[in-house]
């Protein structure tokens, strides 16, 4: 009977697991103790030395490595490369991390192997030996339970959850298993790849500070991008005012933007629409700046500031440089 | 050329965010369903009408072809086809069925018998996911079960000669690839606006009649699904916000900042 639970790295930047591997990481491995079954980690990409000894160092079991060129973007060959991987540990839950993988990948491996899935999920549990997920609905709304009902394997696509996985220590015992690439023809054929140039993404960024409505105007953004850049952050916005033309659409937060975990998150003429919590709630700290103190944002914000932001975004300006100096 | 749009109907997103954002959501007894007496109407998927968009967008370009919408388990089919075929669809099927709607593999199961059913379709555009439940399931679901390639975070979707071509969103920037066989495309909001079908198409519209396949034809009694929703909840909200007194802007500002060094998260 299928057991154990493997964590699905693919495409893994060069420098080890990355954030939201970690965070899969640290789900598998809490469930694995939970089942008392084995944790396994196939890493699947081009570069994947880094990752994979990382995987090793937090107490993954054994490891299942795929490694070529074919594998660097999403297509017929990784789907099948994963598929391997999976079908030789025969688990009964794989943890899919969070990104754009996920959502191609979790259905996909779940049909070819006679399991089923589900994305968007915060909390994984055993239920008396069954498998029960949480995940985010309506936007994050709400919360649904699902169970798997089909025989193959669970397949999990993980939503930003705030765990850490185990420490990293170089003395573990790891299997390696090194996986044949099945060789496929591509169907998906890339004619113009994208531009894929180095730059910062507001996903890694430690501070972002995001603007919406409340600004009044389009010049206001200004005020966003000056205070994110003093902290040190990255510039975000709500949907609202990037429709609007006021940032641009890699800024936007949310459900259907980008995923931030930043350690402050910095709320400016923001309501909280669900649709925008969903990309920032996981935020460790969120500081709201809103003229409404009913203003759904509170809800979920830690501080909160009930006033202009058009006044308060100007002093925070101005008074960062003096708190860093005194520090 | 022959395509197919999948498109669900859903309990209107914006208006279960309402209720959340008044602090009024709740469930009922079954667990399964938002209390909300029935005021939350059911809706197109957003993305669904911009999947249909997107075939229309096709049709634009000269390409001679013949869409057609499908359903699977919508509470009121005849409004959202219709106005499926006065954005300019030639042809509407609901497949009818009691279940919920939320199990994916389901679905797609019963989309993928649809398709072999029609026999000539060529591409099917989905969108990217439900705004309900926001799972993307049924598209990848659908493109294994019929062994057809799958793209998804469409941006734009055309016809090159022999090939169909798709730009789509990555993290790293759009990206366009390109597939010569039966395709499954799920598209993405980045699609842009979608089309106001005139009045006088709306009028035209309410004579379409439309093909209803129940969904014991496509459904074999023996599939065991993929996902059981076994009840849905309405998260705490954290509720403990600190909210900063000061007689200025200022005053509140030094406050902030001062509270956000305390807790270590300014590491300048
Ligand atoms: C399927 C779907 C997907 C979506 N995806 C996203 C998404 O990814 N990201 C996203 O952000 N939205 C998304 N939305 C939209 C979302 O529902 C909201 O409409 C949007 O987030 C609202 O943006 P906002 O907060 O800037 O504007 P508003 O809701 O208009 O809020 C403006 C806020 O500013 C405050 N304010 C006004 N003046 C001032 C002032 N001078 N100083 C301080 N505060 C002031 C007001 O009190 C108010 O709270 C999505 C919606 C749907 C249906
Ligand atoms: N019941 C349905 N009827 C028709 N199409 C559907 C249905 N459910 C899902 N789809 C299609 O699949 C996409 C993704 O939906 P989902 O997998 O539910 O997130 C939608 O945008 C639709 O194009």
């Amino acid at each position: 009977m299928a057991s154990g639970v493997l964590l699905l790295v693919t495409r893994p930047p060069s420098k080890g697991l990355g954030k939201a591997a970690r965070e899969g990481f640290a789900v598998a491995a809490k469930l694995a103790a939970e089942l008392d079954e084995e944790l396994s980690c196939a890493v699947v990409g081009e570069h994947i030395d880094a990752a994979a000894n990382e995987a090793a160092e937090r107490g993954a079991v054994s490891l299942l490595l795929l490694s070529n060129s074919a594998l660097s973007a999403p297509g017929d060959t990784l789907t099948a490369a994963v598929t391997e991987a999976v079908r030789t540990t025969d688990p009964r839950v794989v943890i899919v991390p969070r990104g754009p993988d996920a959502l191609e990948l979790a259905p996909r491996i779940a049909i070819r192997l006679g399991g089923s899935s589900v994305t968007g999920v915060t909390e994984v549990r055993a239920n008396s030996g069954e498998i029960e997920v949480v995940a985010a609905v309506f936007g994050g709304a709400a919360r649904a339970v699902y169970r798997f009902t089909a025989n193959g394997p669970a397949v999990i696509g993980m939503a930003p959850v705030l765990l850490e996985p185990p420490e990293r220590s170089a003395s573990r015992d790891t299997r390696k298993f090194i996986i044949d690439i099945p060789v496929i023809e591509e169907r998906v054929v890339i004619i113009e790849p994208a531009l894929d140039v180095e730059t910062s993404r507001i996903e890694d960024a430690r501070v972002v500070v995001s603007g919406g409505r409340g600004l009044g105007e389009s010049e206001n953004f200004e005020l966003i991008r000056t205070l994110a850049l003093s902290l040190g952050g990255m510039p975000g916005a709500s949907r609202a005012i990037v429709d609007d033309g006021w940032a641009i659409p890699s800024e936007q937060v949310g459900l259907t933007g980008a995923i931030v975990t930043p350690d402050v998150y910095v709320a400016a003429g923001i309501s909280g629409a669900s649709q925008h919590m969903a990309g920032c709630s996981n935020a460790r700290v969120i500081v709201a700046i809103n003229t409404d103190r009913d203003a759904p944002i509170f809800r979920y914000a830690h501080f909160g500031i009930v006033d202009d932001c058009l006044e308060v975004l100007p002093e925070l300006i101005r008074l960062r440089p003096e708190v860093s100096t005194s520090e | 050329m022959n395509i197919l749009v999948c498109a669900k109907q859903v309990l209107d997103p914006e208006g279960v965010n309402s209720y959340a954002l008044w602090g009024r959501l709740s469930v009922d007894e079954s667990g399964r369903n938002f209390d909300t007496g029935g005021t939350i109407p059911h809706i197109v998927n957003a993305y669904d009408e911009q999947a249909l968009e997107a075939a229309l967008r096709i049709r634009d370009t000269g390409v001679d072809c013949s869409i057609t919408v499908a359903t699977v388990g919508a509470k009121d089919a005849k409004t959202m086809l219709r106005r499926g075929v006065a954005m300019g669809a030639d042809h509407a099927i609901e497949v009818s069925s009691n279940e919920s709607g939320t199990d994916g593999f389901q679905t797609a199961m019963i989309i993928a018998n649809l398709v072999r059913e029609l026999r000539n379709i060529d591409l099917v555009i989905c969108g990217r996911q439900g705004s309900d439940f926001d799972q993307g399931t049924v598209p990848a679901a659908l493109a294994e079960h019929l062994d057809w390639p799958y793209v998804t975070m469409a941006s734009n979707v055309s016809i090159e000669g022999d090939a169909l071509r798709v730009t789509r969103v990555t993290p790293r920037g759009e990206e366009i690839v390109e597939t010569k066989t039966s395709t499954v495309v799920a598209v993405s909001n980045e699609i842009g606006q979608t089309r106001y079908p005139s009045s006088r198409l709306m009028m035209a519209a309410r004579r379409m009649e439309h093909q209803v396949m129940d969904v014991s034809e496509l459904l074999s009694e023996q599939f065991e699904g993929g996902v059981e929703l076994i009840k849905l909840f309405v998260p705490e909200l954290q509720g403990q916000c600190v909210v900063l007194d000061g007689d200025s802007p200022e005053a509140k500002a030094a406050l902030l900042l001062n509270h956000l060094a305390e807790a270590g998260v300014l590491d300048g």
